[in-house]
């Protein structure tokens, strides 16, 4: 082989502390390496040009790059060597910026380890194949879980790029949290107003198949080509016959039945429609408090019920669909804030979240608009809102900001003195953060025109004064004082939590989630709405705090990935992927049993029964190379020879 | 290229593409600093590590290797870390048995994010191999050689099959033998004093079948040669764990073997039988009692009691009857519950690492790679493609360095995890007496520790240990990064 | 008439000291195990040794286990590193070598060697170096033994083909006969006491010796009855079916001089080395050819190799048996395969 090698100096990123001329000096006496260099930025448009200008010029056959690291560059660099006509897979990379030049400071241990780092990419490419992609076809089908705002523009931005799109959402409705939502922040238009119109285009949208009251219960399969089952949890209504009339919930027995919906803020029916606004608006009994299912008798709502839509024997069903890729849009749930017992741990009625004084706010909620406090239903005269409840507090785990609590606090508090004009709201906080369009602009108009006092400080404590108010007691940084405030109602800003579920669903998925559960995006930065695994895009909360807009933004933005994804007829593997040696195999079938993907199937070969890979379904992980005892299936570029190759680099000295 | 002089050690990471290469690039661009030994070698997962890559780097001059993988339930291909689980901690466990010290080797799991993390495990294991010092080489060992002892109480009476029911096996094999290609069993060798093994394929084969203390081969090796015929085999108890352990990994058919069982009462350990006879002309009798054996050679005579003459392995034998057979004749002994470590292990165990070390480099400097030991194995089903002669893959040199033969020995155990049966097969074939067996033995021991007293070759229904996984792994655990 | 001298038991570790001076000198050593192994290993002063038949033959001083035919290195021009020079290395490693204490089927087997490797069309320089810097001292056998053949095949306990010193046990020590110029040589510059006296007792011991070997079997047929099996599947199957296709056989045997290359390194970092290691016609590999196809997938058809070769292909070009009659393949084999039946088997039925 003739290999060229290039260091990159990375500006001073890499040169700063790796002797780059000297690695480079070092490389030209590495098997194969025809010609060794050193450049200033290898990436960029000369150095990518001399790379191609190497290979012509000195009849190169494979390249080595030592940069950054590969989960970075390699596609560029694998670009930059068929650009001058090699095989895209005759290019290996050498991590020595990451691994190297930004974590020693030790210049001659760094060159010499970016020396060695170099020397077992050359063994490795010294053994690499050109290898070829395989086309296969694409479902140009999409899966989008999750039926918020993100899930929602996701779909319909598929759905009218004419893919089709089936649309999984847990819950009763879609709509997630932005329909409990009563205005929203910085214009305070009705929130219900503006996701209404969206949710009633998935109802209608031709393209879009909503599968509501539902959870994926099982992933399989590879971009392009995914097998998902969806668990159809019972309703006990048939909805193809439901109108939602609504006469089964105003005769519904059993009405202190909690409301989710309503944030358990007030009761609800056995059987019924979560809010009028519903997608789909149908109804659905809950098994727990339907005296029918509980106690075998009622079925008054049977009764009623004008098209014989009720079924108490409705069971589950599993259905299957097939897709071409995932968008995940889980959203969010709210942490447990009964942990922190200075705010009375959940002892007090009056002490609330803020998802329940939106509810409390809006028209469709128990109190139909009216602010009255859950204790005895009177307008509240104080009202103190305090910040990061479960954010911000590495003393319970939650160090990260929820990112627009700051921002529907300023909208409560104005929300709180339009309904009450004669109330006073007070805002425990930490630090106000608005950075967006128009945010610190709102946050001032609630403290300057509506007369919000901000107290910038933590509270110690919350207890009542024995005559229906709640006395807050907390510190006032500024001022450098302890501060007591009468409350008749508390809202907690309660911080932001992964989705209930997100990490098992991130395991259907193959995808990563953070400590938090909140999904990895491919790369923090570049790559947002990608994640690790193809075919598989995120969109909202899920993959970390953000605010309407930006959700909706990146369920756009996943959508323009499905779409330009579904805009080829095929799509190509990655041809890294395990082969089998029909000779040495002996059909001693460990591979078929441990391979995740099921990409192993028996196949006669003149007579004998042997492995085969199914070249599209291999993802390429490697399972089957260290299972097998002959060596007889081996991954395409990660052999044994070529792994040992590096093992006896580093350490036959 | 050298180790850096008194700075660096040598460290070989392998990382997985997805979480831990990502965690040390995280790492990386929040300039986290960490000591420069390590050199990482990416892999797309850590399943796709075969914990021979690890013995190899130790052996071949690692001062110590670290492994990173995702996070379980993180795993990019969804289960690769799940296998790679339970193969390294099988790896860790037996890495001391060899004489390498099990703190040299670690895995873990590093998340994409965690690059704080990253850093943490890098600086504390660099750490530890700095405390520990340089690797002992086995080139450096000085060779030490020492014979286990062999003085051991059995878990069962030990015997010679006296009053076995041979005439009645003769005939059962003789009913069925129409219906088959052959029966397996064994005969009477070049002398009265020997046995080895009998294909029947005429009823006056079956007449040749012999059962007794001499009957040391195991019958099961030669099934999966018989691959696609029907066959019938003759076992002992340890023999049908290895025809069990065969259907196991559907290396060969239920419906195609037919199993012939009697109840085994120990058989002779030949290596000591020969010594004690040492060499002679001519066998001038066989006798049998029910304790034991007598030999008159050349006009001498030897007594061989059972209790002190069996097969380390029939001392802790719990099966003396077959696990699974067709024809079942005569009753088992009682097996009395008790502990029992293998002798050669015992001897193993009692020794330091630098110890272990001396005495593989003492034992393996003999071995002649005839590969006897592979061979008589019924679990070795690689037969002509095994990696320890192939270039493609290239595990082992043609060297004929005690390096080279011990890693073979460990590429036998390895691939026996889990599936090791402890016939002894290997070392009983061993011409020159190498106590190989004793590595299969460390292995079964940690499968058995590691996953509830698993043993190979019980359950034709058990997936091999190795071969499967949990989700939630209740022997092994992380162990922390302090 | 040869030199002969005489050495009491306690001073042979003098003797090998002498013998040691100028030499390598292979020694049969005991390694303690439950299975106990006789190997030759290189004496030094003060190491125990054996006087018993060893396990492993002496084979080892011409023909290693695993020899550097040759070592290369390339260098790379730092001026232009696509220029790539090789230097070679080829030169024989061999030392003088003194075998000491083997038996008379292990020196008749370096004669066997000598044949195809120093008297055929190409002269291996190899072997030829290791082969001319040899001394063979045997120790002649007491007795026969249940897997010895040695005077089937040409051979015997006190046989002195191969040999340059035949030693014999007797009472209080041994008698040494010198047989070959060389043999004289070592024992003239002794030191040793004259064994003149001692030698009738020697001698009495080989006769009794001989005397308790069995009848042996005519084999002059063996060549062409062998050789007229050559077709006989059904034969080899059912003289192999138990055979596991190991390296035992072959590996312990005294005559086996198989052998495989290999080249170990690419020469880059540190020389590479040409190896010549021991190759084994019971193994598949033995066979196998670049494509993949093996004219011998079946243990039969190696084991008619083996067995073929030693007592009709190598009869047919060199006029003996290339089996020495030592039994290791027999002793060692996990099977107990006896190679004695085999032959028989094959004189004695007809085919």
């Amino acid at each position: 082989m003739r290999i060229g090698v290039f260091i990159c100096h990375c500006g001073s990123n890499i040169g700063g502390t790796v002797d780059c001329a000297r690695v480079a000096e070092l490389a030209r006496a590495f098997p194969d390496v025809a010609y060794a260099t050193d450049l200033m930025y290898s990436c960029a448009e000369p150095g990518q040009a001399a790379i191609e200008a190497a290979i012509h010029e000195h009849k190169l056959d494979g390249v080595v790059v030592a940069s950054c690291t590969p989960r970075m560059h390699e596609p560029t660099f694998r670009r930059t060597v068929e650009r001058a006509g090699l095989n895209r897979y005759m290019f290996e990379m050498a991590n020595i910026r990451e691994h190297v030049s930004w974590i020693g400071k030790d210049k001659e241990a760094n060159t010499n380890k970016a020396a060695e780092l170099v020397q077992i990419a050359v063994e490795k490419l010294r053994r690499d194949k050109p290898l070829s992609a395989k086309s296969f076809d694409i479902n140009k089908r999409v899966l989008i879980i999750g039926g918020g705002v993100a899930g929602i523009q996701a779909a319909l931005d598929c759905a009218d790029g004419g893919v089709p799109v089936v649309l999984v959402e847990r819950e009763a409705t879609i709509g997630g949290k932005m329909a409990k939502l009563d205005k929203t922040f910085p214009t305070v238009d009705c929130s219900a107003c503006i996701l209404g119109p969206k949710m009633v285009d998935v109802a209608q949208h031709p393209n879009i198949t909503l599968y509501a009251y539902s959870e994926v219960e099982d992933i399989s399969g590879y971009v392009g080509n995914f097998t998902v089952k969806i668990r159809k949890r019972p309703t006990y209504v048939d909805w193809s016959k439901c109108t939602g009339c609504g006469a089964c919930t105003e005769k519904c027995p059993s009405k202190k039945t909690p409301d989710a919906f309503n944030e358990f803020t007030g009761p609800t029916t056995a059987i019924n429609i979560a809010f009028p606004q519903a997608i789909p608006k149908k109804a659905v009994i809950n098994p727990e408090h339907c005296r029918q299912l509980v106690k075998g008798k009622c079925g008054v709502c049977a009764r009623v019920c004008p098209t014989g839509a009720i079924n108490y024997e409705m069971q589950e069903e599993i259905v299957t669909e097939e897709v071409g890729c995932i968008v995940a849009a889980t959203g969010y749930d709210l942490m447990d804030w009964t942990v922190y017992e200075e705010y009375g741990g959940g002892k007090y009625p009056d002490v609330i979240t803020s998802l329940q004084y939106e509810r409390l706010l809006s028209a469709s909620g128990p109190t139909e608009g009216h602010i009255l406090r859950p204790s005895d239903g009177k307008e509240p005269r104080n009202v103190v809102f305090i910040q990061c409840v479960g954010s911000r507090d590495r003393s319970i785990g939650r160090p990260y900001c929820s990112g627009f609590c700051c921002m529907y606090t300023a909208k409560q508090a104005v929300l709180t003195k339009d309904h009450i004009p004669d109330s006073q709201s007070y805002v425990f906080y930490m630090d106000v953060r608005a950075p967006g369009k128009m945010y610190d602009e709102f946050t001032r108009r609630a403290i300057e025109e509506y007369g919000t006092e901000y107290i910038r400080g933590r509270v110690s404590k919350i207890y009542p004064d024995g005559n229906g108010h709640l006395v807050v007691r907390g510190a006032d940084t500024l001022m450098g004082e302890q501060v007591e405030i009468l409350a008749d109602l508390v809202v907690l800003a309660v911080g932001v939590e992964a989705s209930k579920g997100s990490p098992q669903l991130a395991e259907k998925l193959r995808i990563s989630y953070d400590s938090y559960g909140f999904f990895m995006e491919s790369h923090v930065k570049l790559k947002p709405v990608e994640t690790n695994t193809a075919g598989v895009f995120l969109a909202g909360v899920c993959q970390g705090v953000k605010d309407i807009p930006a959700s909706v933004a990146q369920g756009s933005a996943a959508a323009a990935k499905v779409l330009a994804l579904f805009a080829r007829d095929k799509l190509e593997n990655d041809p890294q992927i395990a082969a089998v040696d029909v000779k040495r195999c002996v059909a001693c079938g460990k591979c078929i049993r441990c391979c995740p993907f099921g990409a192993i199937k028996e196949v006669e070969f003149r007579g004998e029964v042997k492995a085969q890979v199914i070249e599209t379904v291999c993802q390429g992980c490697g399972v089957c190379t260290s299972t097998c005892p002959q060596g007889a299936i081996q991954l395409a570029h990660a052999t044994d020879n070529q792994i040992l190759a590096e093992v006896n680099a580093l350490c036959q000295c | 290229m050298p180790v850096l002089n008194g700075k660096e050690l040598r460290i070989v990471g392998f990382l997985c593409n997805w979480c831990s290469y990502g965690g040390a690039d995280t790492a990386g661009v929040a300039r986290a600093g960490q000591p420069t030994d390590l050199r990482i070698i990416r892999v797309p997962c850590s399943g796709r590590i075969d914990p021979l890559f690890i013995v190899k780097a130790l052996l071949n001059g690692a001062d110590g290797v670290l492994v990173s993988g995702c996070h379980p339930r993180d795993c990019h291909y969804s289960a690769g870390n799940y296998y790679a689980r339970r193969r390294l901690e099988v790896l860790k466990q037996f890495l001391p048995v060899l004489g390498i010290d099990d703190r040299r080797f670690e895995y873990t799991w590093v998340s994409a994010s965690e690059g704080q993390r990253w850093q943490h495990v890098v600086t504390t294991f660099t750490d530890r191999i700095h405390k520990l010092g340089p690797a002992p080489r086995l080139e450096d060992a000085e060779p030490l050689l020492k014979i286990a002892d062999m003085a051991l109480t059995s878990l069962r009476p030990l015997g010679t099959g006296q009053n076995a029911a041979l005439d009645d096996l003769k005939a059962a094999i003789k009913a069925k033998l129409p219906e088959l290609d052959c029966v397996i069993g064994w005969q009477q060798g070049y002398d009265a004093a020997h046995t080895v093994p009998l294909f029947m394929r005429t009823p006056e084969d079956v007449d040749k079948l012999v059962w007794g203390p001499f009957n040391v081969n195991n019958p099961a090796t030669y099934l999966p040669s018989f691959k696609g015929r029907k066959v019938g085999i003759v076992v002992k108890g340890c023999d049908s764990r290895s025809v069990v352990e065969l259907l196991q990994e559907n290396l060969i058919k239920r419906e195609d073997v037919t199993i012939f069982a009697m109840p085994c009462q120990g058989t002779l350990d030949m290596a000591r039988v020969n010594q004690e006879l040492g060499r002679y002309s001519a066998i001038d009798s066989v006798s049998y009692d029910e304790a034991g054996v007598t030999i008159v050679a050349d006009g001498k005579e030897h007594r061989f009691c059972m209790n002190d003459y069996a097969q380390g392995k029939c001392y802790g034998c719990t099966t003396p009857s077959a696990v699974l057979a067709d024809t079942r004749l005569g009753t088992p002994e009682a097996v009395q519950p008790g502990a029992y470590t293998p002798p050669e292990l015992a001897m193993l165990d009692a020794m330091t690492l630098e110890e272990r070390l001396s005495f593989w480099k003492g034992q393996m400097e003999r071995c002649l790679r005839c590969y006897a030991c592979r061979n008589a194995c019924p679990m070795c089903v690689c037969r002509d493609y095994c990696i320890a002669e192939s270039r493609e893959p290239q595990w082992m040199t043609q060297e004929a360095t005690a390096r080279e033969k011990l890693f073979f020995q460990t590429i036998h155990a390895m691939h026996l995890a889990g599936r090791c049966t402890g016939c002894g097969e290997c070392q009983r074939a061993c011409p020159v007496g190498i106590p190989i067996l004793a590595l299969r033995q460390q292995i079964a021991r940690a499968v058995a520790q590691l996953f509830d007293g698993y043993k190979p070759g019980l359950d034709p229904e058990a997936v091999p240990p190795l071969l499967g996984y949990e989700l939630e792994e209740k022997n092994i655990h992380e162990r922390e990064w302090k | 008439m040869s030199i002969i001298r005489f050495v009491n038991t306690d001073g042979l570790p003098a003797f090998l000291a002498y013998l040691s001076k100028d030499a390598r000198v292979l020694a049969p050593v005991e390694k303690p195990a439950d299975k106990k192994s006789v190997v030759f290993e290189e004496w030094t002063q003060g190491k125990p040794f054996t006087l018993e038949k060893a396990t492993v033959p002496a084979k080892e001083a011409v023909l290693p286990q695993c020899e550097t035919l040759l070592t290369y290195k390339r260098d790379k021009d730092p001026e232009d590193p696509s220029r790539v020079s090789l230097k070679l290395d080829d030169t024989p490693q061999a030392v003088p070598t003194v075998v000491f204490a083997c038996r008379p089927c292990d020196a008749r087997g370096y004669v066997t060697l000598d044949r195809p490797y120093l008297q055929g069309p190409m002269v291996d320089p190899y072997y030829k170096a290791r082969r001319e810097q040899l001394t063979v001292l045997t120790l002649t056998c007491p007795r026969g033994c249940s897997t010895c053949f040695c005077h089937w095949v040409g051979g015997g306990p006190s046989s002195p083909e191969g040999s340059d010193v035949l030693m014999t046990e007797v009472e209080g020590g041994i008698v040494l006969q010198g047989l070959t110029p060389r043999g004289d040589a070592l024992l003239e510059g002794s030191g040793l006491e004259d064994g003149a006296a001692r030698f009738p007792d020697a001698e009495a011991a080989r006769k009794a010796a001989w005397a308790t070997l069995n009848k042996a079997p005519d084999l002059k047929e063996a060549p062409a009855k062998v050789a007229a099996r050559f077709t006989d599947a059904d034969f080899w199957e059912k003289e192999t079916d138990r055979c596991l296709s190991c390296g035992a056989c072959t590996y312990f045997c005294p005559t086996c001089y198989c052998f495989n290359i290999t080249d170990e390194g690419d020469g880059y970092q540190k020389p590479g080395r040409r190896l010549r290691t021991w190759d084994n016609c019971m193994s598949p590999l033995f066979t196998r050819e670049a494509s993949g196809h093996n004219p011998r997938t079946a243990r039969a058809l190696r084991m008619r190799n083996r067995v073929s070769h030693k007592f009709a292909t190598y009869p047919e070009n060199w006029g003996a048996f290339s089996c020495n009659g030592c039994g290791r393949c027999i002793s060692n084999c996990p099977v107990c395969l006896d190679i004695r039946a085999i032959v028989l088997d094959a004189v004695k039925t007809e085919s």
